[in-house]
């Protein structure tokens, strides 16, 4: 299982042409051990994937298409916001998938399928075969799903910043710039969106981040869902540490288990349910108003976080449904769709999986071992997944949901470690404060099981 | 409810000294497991005598569920210097015994007693067995990774 080869890439084209000029049709020339794998998308499912085929079989010949050169990675990407890290943190260069694992990559656009000569073509007027193709495209961001918005106005003056970029350092500076006492308002997405959590952790990073810098500040969550995944403990956090009265319901379900102060002073935040009009109509850019069910109301800042479907390049391909998202077998997360072609991460519908980086790490994980079995003329092994997602209800407090996934007798995901799933209500404030330190430790571990 | 107030308020505070106690109590040191193990065993009432283990299901290859570790302890359990144990090189048997006592509640966790929760003991057994065969880090390697 030794990552390292000796063979240079040089080495490994000479290989490949010979085997070439010895095979007769070009889409079978790399028949079992010199089968070419080409993965659409370098992010965590991709890189993953890559990474692994090479591990699991260092004579495969893989190839990642990718528009970007660099990579800009989402998880984490909400602390740019409360100044803990830069925009050029967020970068992961494919330099180590290049040099240890001779991984090639061409920085492009794919554009099209031939699924019958397996052929994928770009932008770029490149045509590249295939044996087995990976598509692993992430989300994008449905702008228009809400009157007045649309990406330009997002780049503009409304950013989303769910996809890390240039609007994460819009909505930095808006952040960070804003006039003392005024009010933020950030929109939840609809399920399902990436990374579950990942919203009221941005706004409980900024409401932190105004008490020491802004203190009459205001952060409003707008959200057309009437619970999230790690609602019980993330607010557990806010009631702790931003005077944060949680909803009556919740009182009730969670008081049993632990005591939750009631302040009479007003919380810095609030959470607008669905129930309670929190859902978005509007955005109103211009006179900086966000109008939902219930209320319009005046901001100063607004992130809008849309609802997501698979990225374009799956939907280019005809990979996705109606329902927005990529049909898979589960065993393999091959395409219902189109043959010998593999989706996975948060274009794919993977049932009770979160549409989480960890989650798309496992599925390329079991794809890329699907893939080295099935060209060696074997079936594919059982899978087994796993998904973790930390998220910090302030700089000091990690929490988390952690999970085991198989395939159930339904043929569908589920889970099977047990009812728990999140940081338990009596947790101690060292288990607390150790879920933050893992969270930060977990962002270096993770990209490097990826792109290391 | 004035008392609890001030209390809470304070509440994140003063967590160094536990927190460098359960960075002990956690880590990977065998001394510090088996010494701790008692005062673990003596804290959990739910310590009884039926398994956490996940119903019987199809069996999975144990370099898959290995596979599945990497994300935190790193690929092949290959892990430089970072705050989560490092699994290559780890003898078979404390793999298992870290991980039946994580599943059964005898060892404080964050959140590996949800992960354990989804592995039979015969699961465990494979992935000691895999993460024994695996090279450990050296330092130099650890210090580049």
């Amino acid at each position: 299982m030794n990552p390292t080869h000796d063979t240079s890439r040089r080495d490994w084209l000479t290989q490949a042409l010979g085997l070439l000029s010895v095979a007769a049709a070009p889409s079978l020339a790399f028949a079992n051990n010199a089968a070419h794998i080409v993965i659409v998308g370098g992010g965590v499912g991709g890189a993953t994937a890559a990474k692994y085929l090479k591990l699991f079989n260092p004579q495969l010949r893989v190839t990642v298409i990718e528009k970007n050169p660099v990579y800009v990675r989402p998880y984490g990407s909400s602390e740019v916001l409360n100044q803990h890290v830069k925009m050029d943190d967020l970068n992961v260069n494919y330099d180590t998938l290049k040099s240890r694992y001779g991984i090639e990559f061409v920085f492009d656009t794919v554009t099209g399928l031939d699924p019958q000569a397996r052929v994928i073509s770009t932008l770029g007027k490149k045509k590249i075969g295939y044996d087995r193709l990976i598509v692993s495209p992430g989300i994008q961001l449905t702008y228009n799903a809400y009157a007045g918005y649309s990406e330009a106005v997002a780049n503009q003056s409304v950013p989303s910043g769910w996809i890390p970029g240039q609007q994460t350092a819009l909505l930095a500076k808006q952040l960070q710039g804003m006039r003392q006492g005024g009010t933020f308002v950030l929109a939840a997405p609809p399920n399902p969106y990436r990374c579950p959590p990942g919203p009221y952790e941005r706004a409980a990073l900024m409401t932190e981040w105004f008490a020491k810098h802004n203190p009459t500040a205001k952060v409003i969550i707008v959200d057309p869902k009437d619970s999230f995944v790690t609602d019980e403990t993330m607010m557990l956090g806010w009631n702790r540490l931003y005077n944060f009265n949680l909803p009556d319901d919740y009182v009730k379900k969670m008081s049993a288990e632990v005591e939750l102060i009631q302040h009479s002073k007003p919380s810095m935040l609030s959470w607008v349910r669905g129930k309670d009009g929190g859902r978005t109509l509007k955005i109103d850019a211009k006179n900086m108003r966000i109008e939902t069910e219930g209320e319009t109301i005046k901001a100063d800042v607004i992130n809008v976080i849309p609802p997501m479907k698979a990225g374009q390049v799956a939907m280019t391909l005809g990979l996705a449904d109606s329902s927005g998202f990529c049909p898979v077998e589960r065993r393999t997360f091959a395409s219902t769709l189109v043959p010998n072609v593999y989706v996975i991460g948060d274009a794919s519908i993977a049932d009770a999986m979160p549409k989480s980086g960890f989650s798309a790490n496992t599925q390329a994980k079991v794809v890329a071992r699907a893939i080295v079995e099935e060209l060696a003329g074997k079936t594919a092994p059982e899978p087994l997944w796993e998904n973790t997602c930390y998220a910090l209800a302030g700089k000091d407090y990690g929490l988390f949901v952690a999970d085991v996934f198989k395939i159930q007798a339904d043929g569908k995901i589920g889970r099977i470690n047990g009812k728990a799933r999140y940081l338990p209500l009596n947790a101690t404030p060292a288990q607390i404060k150790l879920g933050a330190r893992y969270q930060q430790a977990w962002l270096r571990t993770f990209t490097a099981d990826c792109f290391a | 409810m004035n008392a609890n107030n001030s209390k809470a308020r304070t509440w994140p505070r003063g967590t160094r000294r536990s927190v460098v106690l359960w960075s002990l109590l956690l880590a990977i040191s065998a001394t510090a497991v088996a010494s701790l193990t008692a005062r673990a065993l003596a804290q959990t009432a739910a310590a009884g005598a039926v398994s956490a283990a996940p119903a019987p299901s199809a069996p999975v290859l144990a370099s898959t569920m290995a596979h599945s570790c990497a994300a935190c302890h790193g690929t092949n359990g290959q892990l430089g210097d970072e705050s989560f144990a490092p699994l290559a090189g780890m003898p078979a048997g404390q793999f298992v015994k870290t991980m039946t006592d994580f599943r059964e509640g005898r060892r404080p966790a964050t959140l590996m007693g949800h992960v354990a929760k989804g592995f039979s003991d015969e699961d465990l057994k494979g992935m000691g067995e895999f993460f024994a065969a695996q090279t450990a880090l050296g330092n130099a390697a650890g210090a580049q990774r």
